[in-house]
């Protein structure tokens, strides 16, 4: 094999900031859990419209602003961070740059960014841009936290070469470069462009939020930890660089999808429809290289880490065939603009996304010295979350159906929402198990005995 | 340890400046390039000037922002069928060129909001964000109830803010006028292909009209589909007895009318449904099938409902017919019409439509009252300083017997 790198460098142990890594994964889940209950006050208000009448900052739009910001900056960012903390030592056998620096990244991204961000929509302060409704004053703040990010974990894989980089290496390298360029892209080019021009910006930034600083670091915990568990090497380097390149070629190509049978060219639409199906085909090769790299370990493994990561690999298939499914016009004419694409995001950020999350999180807490790590808790958080999501993504489908059906027949506006009722008193039922898995996986990671690293990482974190 | 060959180096170089360039391409073929083709479109398409938001629009945009407004209502029609039949003709690119952020939305719990302007009354408007379900039962919207002090009928100037604002949606266009559509159907767009135009740039169900052709109700509506859907649709403002005191009449002006103290002809009941009435907060309800509107209309007139309440019904004393018809034509002709059709010569240039005594008959003491209070929010004034008792008596005898619907007079007749 030569130094083709087809798993995690397990050799040349770097000191590894477990600090740190227990920091963002503990602000990880305190901020998830504040997001989740922003998104449950909101799901209860589509039934009970009168919850929180009279105070401004318990607002439907308000709070939905705080949801989603939450969950895309508060929750996954933290725990990318955290497994960056532990992953990128590893993959590059040296330190990441600074310690210090790693105290600063914290307190401004939590502080600064999530703490002002969210004072700040809460209380009327915001752009009504989707994934981007934090106001221009934390967008800068963003943008400063990405660039520590990118001096804090970049410099540590260039003392290897590109070409001997592992391919969780290389995702991480291209999310933070290409959030760095996305994150401005997104945010303040609305600010500044007009009318659909604008739009146009902001469906590139809809999908790059997802498409270059979600997938690619949710891929890298993947891509990382199904050989470390299974302690086999990946099915086929050469399939996981053809599936990153295709992959960032695409992703920023998807774009206008958000806006078919809008004013925005035809063309412009055309060519984004087309990247989306290409993209779903790109999928089902990098899932099927990680499904093969898998080696037999099953679809619900013992580890608790791994079994996380598994079921995000499923998700992730489903949710990209569905994504590009619904970019071509004839679905998007019906089902835009329903709950179905509320069960798309739901899959794709609760499903692939937060289980990747959990996965790297459950796999990097037993190495924290003094950490406390309870595998019963965490398996148990495994079951709810993909019980609730189960439900919740099922349901938000059919209702959205349902929806797209009632206004294509005419009827009128309000049939609609008497229709839904049900449905969306069926997804706040299903946040309980939701709620409660995530509550679990807090408590997972808080309770049980203390854990012991291996010896050889206890040295070289001395 | 093996060193891959210096070639292999290289394409992991030039692949990462690939990389780069990817997304430059991606900002390039699907930002830059369709803004600048939006930016000629625009130019081509649109009026040279469109008239900027006034400050207290501006501020309430930044509202609208602020409370998410745009993540249930978008403020796009789609070139879809669907969206042109319910939201009228397509958003094109010029419409929304200084809309600074854009927000066109992705999700829509509520309706599409691109031509809202025009559609309701600004006191409908406001009662709609104090309390949503007093006007709109079945609506989810959450109650704004922080932009106004202690009522709907107190908003605070965000309020203000925010209807000003809600009212310019769709202005652009509308103002563009047939020269504006003549160059909006210049507009090649490839989706457009196998559309059909919609006949009227805003067709928008529950935007009221002065006048407009009535199609024909079925006859014999169901009186009980009648009833649920008055509970559903009208009860809200005309009350679940029909007395116009519903939850959210109180900050409606003119008021909603008391159903119960009018006898109406269907034609004058299918009118008001699939009209509105302009000027009030009546919108239409062009979205309901025929077969409900004609629903609704047997249960408004049945008189099963009222007849505890049309207990003041009389027959005016025939006597002072001659009187009240002098009064009348003295003083309510020139609005109301030399034969009580509401046509009279100034009835054109009033924002509300003079009541048309022939299709809808009041009762006794109702024109009575009204004749004494007027009618606030319409150009029919208090009469007491005015006209005399006997006077307002005679006049209100008189116009109770223009009501002309024999036919249907006759057949309750016969049914009794």
């Amino acid at each position: 094999m030569g130094t083709v790198p087809v798993a995690p460098r397990q050799t040349g142990r770097a000191p590894v900031e477990t600090s740190l890594v227990y920091a963002h994964g503990l602000a990880a889940l305190v901020t998830l859990l504040l997001s989740v209950t922003f998104g449950i006050i909101i799901s209860i208000q589509l039934w009970a419209p009168d919850l929180g009448a009279g105070v401004p900052a318990l607002g439907w739009g308000r709070l939905r602003y705080a949801h989603t910001q939450g969950i895309m900056l508060g929750w996954l960012a933290n725990a990318f961070f955290a497994f960056l903390y532990h992953a990128v030592p590893r993959l590059t056998g040296r330190p990441v740059t600074s310690p210090g620096l790693g105290r600063w990244l914290f307190g401004l991204w939590n502080v600064a960014v999530m703490g002002a961000g969210w004072v700040l929509v809460l209380s009327g302060v915001s752009q009504p841009l989707e994934w981007a409704e934090f106001p221009p004053v934390v967008d800068v703040l963003v943008v400063a936290g990405i660039v520590l990010a990118l001096i804090q974990f970049v410099p540590p894989f260039f003392s290897r070469g590109l070409e001997s980089l592992y391919v969780s290496s290389w995702y991480i390298i291209g999310a933070l470069v290409f959030t760095a360029l996305a994150y401005p892209m997104g945010n303040i080019a609305p600010e500044l462009v007009p009318g659909p021009a604008g739009a146009a910006f902001s469906g590139l930034w809809i999908h790059d939020a997802v498409g270059l600083f979600v997938t690619p670091l949710a891929l890298a915990i993947l891509y990382f930890v199904i050989p470390v568990v299974t302690g086999k090497p990946i099915y086929s380097h050469f399939l996981s660089m053809l599936g990153f390149w295709l992959l960032f070629f695409l992703y920023p190509l998807n774009g206008t999808h958000h806006y078919v049978m809008s004013v925005i060219p035809m063309d412009t639409q055309l060519a984004a429809i087309t990247a989306s199906a290409l993209l779903g085909l790109t999928v089902i090769l990098v899932v099927a290289n990680l499904l093969l790299s898998l080696h037999g370990a099953g679809v619900f493994p013992a580890d608790p880490g791994l079994r996380f990561v598994v079921m995000s690999v499923i998700f992730y298939l489903v949710v990209s065939i569905q994504g590009s499914l619904q970019a071509f016009m004839a679905v998007n004419a019906f089902v835009h603009f329903t709950d179905w694409v509320i069960g798309h995001s739901h899959l794709a950020m609760l499903g692939f996304a937060s289980f990747a999350a959990a996965g790297a999180l459950a796999h990097a807490w037993p190495h924290i010295p003094g950490a406390r790590y309870n595998a019963r808790l965490v398996s148990l958080a495994y079951w709810l979350l993909c019980a609730g999501l189960l439900i919740m993504v099922v349901d938000l489908t059919v209702a959205g159906l349902m929806q797209a059906q009632l206004w294509q027949s005419g009827a009128p506006w309000t049939s609609s929402l008497e229709a839904a009722r049900p449905y969306w008193i069926v997804r706040t039922l299903s946040s309980i198990p939701i709620a409660a898995g995530f509550i679990a996986l807090l408590a997972g990671l808080l309770t049980g005995p203390v854990t012991r690293p291996p010896a050889a990482e206890m040295r070289a974190a001395a | 340890m093996n060193q891959p060959a210096r070639v292999l180096r290289m394409s992991y170089l030039v692949a990462s400046l690939a990389g780069v360039g990817f997304f430059v391409l991606s900002v390039a073929w699907l930002g830059v390039w369709p803004a600048r083709r939006l930016a000629e479109d625009a130019k081509r398409t649109g009026p040279g000037h469109v008239v900027a938001l006034t400050p207290s629009e501006a501020r309430g945009r930044v509202i609208y922002a602020r409370e998410g407004c745009a993540y249930c209502h978008t403020q796009q029609v789609r070139f879809t069928q669907a969206d042109i039949a319910r939201f009228g003709a397509p958003t094109l690119a010029w419409e929304t060129r200084a809309d600074t952020p854009h927000m066109m939305g992705t999700r829509r719990i509520g309706p599409d909001l691109a031509r809202a302007g025009g559609t309701r009354s600004e006191d409908w408007h406001l009662t709609h964000l104090y309390a949503p379900r007093s006007v709109v039962p079945a609506s989810v919207m959450p109650p704004y109830r922080h932009l106004f002090a202690g009522g709907s009928d107190a908003p605070r100037q965000e309020a203000r803010d925010l209807v000003a604002y809600l009212e310019t949606l769709g202005r652009a266009r509308e103002l563009a006028g047939d020269e504006g559509e003549a160059r909006a159907a210049t507009v090649s767009h490839t989706h457009m292909e196998g559309l059909t135009p919609s006949p009227v740039l805003n067709p928008h169900p529950a935007r009221p009209r002065r006048t407009g052709e009535v199609p024909a109700l079925p006859a014999n509506g169901d009186r009980a589909r009648g009833e649920w859907l008055y509970a559903r649709n009208c009860a809200a403002c005309h009350g679940s007895t029909l007395e116009g005191n519903g939850p959210g009449a109180g900050g409606l002006t003119p008021r909603p009318t008391n159903l119960a103290e009018h006898t109406y002809t269907d034609g004058r009941l299918a009118q008001a449904l699939w009209n509105g009435v302009s000027g009030t907060a009546m919108p239409a309800w062009r979205d309901l099938p025929l077969a409900d509107l004609g629903a609704l209309v047997e249960y408004v007139r049945d008189p099963r409902i009222t007849s505890q309440l049309r207990h003041d019904r009389t027959r005016p004393a025939q006597g002072e017919l001659a009187f009240g018809q002098r009064v009348y034509e003295a003083n309510c002709a020139q609005c109301h019409g030399a034969q009580g059709a509401g046509d009279g010569w100034a009835a054109r240039a009033l924002a509300v439509a003079p009541t048309n005594f022939r299709v809808q008959r009041l009762w006794g003491t109702a024109a009575m009252r009204i004749l004494q209070t007027g009618i606030e929010g319409t150009m029919m004034a208090s009469w007491r300083s005015r006209l005399s008792g006997e006077e307002m008596q005679a006049v209100a005898e008189y116009i109770v017997q223009l009501y002309r619907d024999e036919q249907d007079l006759r057949a309750r007749e016969g049914r009794r």
